[in-house]
């Protein structure tokens, strides 16, 4: 019997040594479904109206990473999204060295570590939402090509870590390009509890075209245009050069954006809750300053979890000149959702979510606006 | 021939499991230099978020397969989680490049191999598998 059992381990142990040198090149994917309908169409949420949208959350992520040698991996992760008509991007593409068992250093095609969520944000699988709300993760640059370091340690029982990062986010059409983009997270955890804190800057130019610089070229044609008269009826000298200089104050080029986050997470596997505070802001008054928060907590049965969010977002205008101006081309904007949602773990790789979220446009566009509910089935897998 | 001597010997296992009690033992080679290790450094260690033992040598863990009797009693008593929520915490950290999961193995028999091969290993077995050629660091 013990002989026999030797010759199995032995057996055991050849088989499996050339399958642990293949697991170095890994593949691994996740698979987010979602079909969504909302109950009016007075109010606007990206993308989804009266009729089943299947698109919107339908997203499919495919990673492949390979070591290469003792220090250095290489990850691509090519991400295809029902709202971007399913064209592939890749979402991370880095090759990461290891300094030393507590410092990584990555060049490529990161994400931006905005968020208590960035760095999973499309992996549905791992938050119990079928997707972050949208008042706080509403950034549109999410990845940059640059580099990043990453450091952990320990102090007493407090596990923590530092991302530090340096790059450019500039695609052909997007008619940006955010240069000298950088930033830096922490991250503390001890225990069931998670601390963050991040911040992040950004210098900003446009050329006119994409949907920001079109949006921007368009407010300076409305202000010198249209505003410039009901501004400055009997056409004041003065008040012209204070004017120009709005004009000038609101177009990107050469203007600073900065961002900084905080965030709690708590999780005993039994009760969950979780905390953000974001806050965007610029010199300016293209991008006013944007305070946006959420508060979730949930509670696990077995294979169920049910959750309840609290999310919103408000612009905070300048004041004077510059603030007439913003509220006369709309930009005031108060915006929240209460979402309550049902996630079922089906087995360990898949995960079924109901949701119904009541959004509600406090002001949108300078004016009052409505509400809706939207309703959403989803499934996510990982593999 | 093999094949049927292996099946054989995890049907022996298998039985041998069930009717010995329950209890779970966390191995290291036998020549690795830890004496015990307490539950939150092997917790750290499968959690990926220690990559060395206490004395300095690189830890690497072995998991057993999902569903395996051994897993779901080191997951829940060690780890402290549900498989879907160690699912939901690896898929955090695999597609950021910060982290990948132990790597899996299929039995005591293949974890035990794999341990006493290499001092560097930590595994967790049932407490009756343990012989010789592994060194017990922890048991529950």
């Amino acid at each position: 019997m013990n002989k026999l059992i030797l010759l199995s381990a032995v057996t055991t142990a050849v088989i499996l040594s050339p399958t642990t040198q293949a697991n170095d090149l890994n593949i691994n994917g996740f698979l987010s479904v979602g079909v969504s309908m909302l109950d009016n169409n007075k109010v606007t949420l990206e993308g989804y109206d009266t009729t089943g949208n299947f698109k919107n959350d339908t997203i499919l992520g495919l990673q492949i990473s390979k070591q290469v040698n003792d220090k250095t991996t290489v990850t691509g992760q090519l991400v295809s999204r029902g709202t971007d008509e399913y064209s592939t991007e890749s979402a991370w593409a880095y090759a990461s060295y290891a300094v030393s068992d507590d410092l990584d250093v990555r060049l490529g095609r990161i994400r931006v570590p905005f968020f208590y969520y960035s760095d999973f944000l499309e992996v549905g699988y791992a938050y119990d939402w079928v997707r972050p709300p949208s008042e706080v993760y509403s950034v549109p640059f999410s990845s940059i090509d640059g580099t990043d370091l990453n450091y952990r340690f320990s102090l007493g029982d407090w596990d923590n870590s530092i991302q530090v990062y340096y790059g450019r986010y500039s695609r052909a059409g997007s008619g940006v390009d955010l240069k000298n983009f950088a930033g830096l997270a922490l991250t503390t955890a001890t225990g069931d509890l998670t601390l963050r804190a991040s911040y992040h800057r950004l210098e900003i130019e446009t050329d006119g075209t994409g949907s920001f610089g079109t949006a921007n070229a368009g407010a300076a044609a409305v202000i010198n245009s249209t505003l410039r008269t009901v501004l400055n009826p009997t056409s004041n000298a003065a008040l012209d050069a204070n004017i120009d200089q709005a004009v000038a104050d609101f177009t990107l080029t050469g203007q600073e954006l900065g961002f900084y986050g905080l965030a709690a997470g708590y999780d005993n596997g039994d009760f969950s809750a979780i905390a953000e505070y974001t806050q965007s802001f610029s010199a300016s008054p293209f991008f006013p300053t944007v305070t946006t928060n959420l508060i979730k907590v949930g509670k696990r049965f077995n294979e169920f979890v049910g959750h309840l969010t609290y999310a919103s977002t408000e612009n905070e205008l300048d004041s004077g000149l510059d603030g007439n101006i913003q509220k006369a081309l709309g930009f005031e904007d108060k915006q929240n959702s209460i979402i309550a949602g049902l996630r079922y773990d089906y087995d360990t790789s898949t995960a079924l979510k109901f949701e119904v979220q009541q959004h509600d446009e406090e002001i949108v566009g300078g004016a009052k606006g409505k509400s809706a509910m939207l309703y959403t089935v989803a499934i996510d897998l990982v593999f | 021939m093999i094949n049927i001597k292996k099946t054989l010997t995890a049907l022996l296992l298998v039985t041998a499991s069930v009717i010995t009690s329950a209890e779970i033992a966390v191995i290291v080679g036998s020549s690795n230099g830890n004496g015990s290790l307490d539950k939150a450094t092997i917790s750290k260690i499968f959690l990926g978020k220690s990559k060395s033992f206490p004395d300095g040598a690189q830890a690497v863990p072995i998991d057993q397969n999902d569903g395996t009797a051994a897993r779901e009693a080191f997951n829940s008593s060690v780890l402290g989680k549900s498989a879907s929520q160690l699912k939901s915490y690896w898929s955090r950290l695999i597609f950021t490049g910060k982290g990948t999961p132990p790597k899996q193995s299929a039995d005591d028999a293949a974890v035990k191999a794999l341990v006493s091969n290499n001092p560097n290993t930590i595994g967790y077995i049932d407490a009756g598998s343990v012989d010789s050629s592994v060194k017990v660091v922890f048991k529950f």
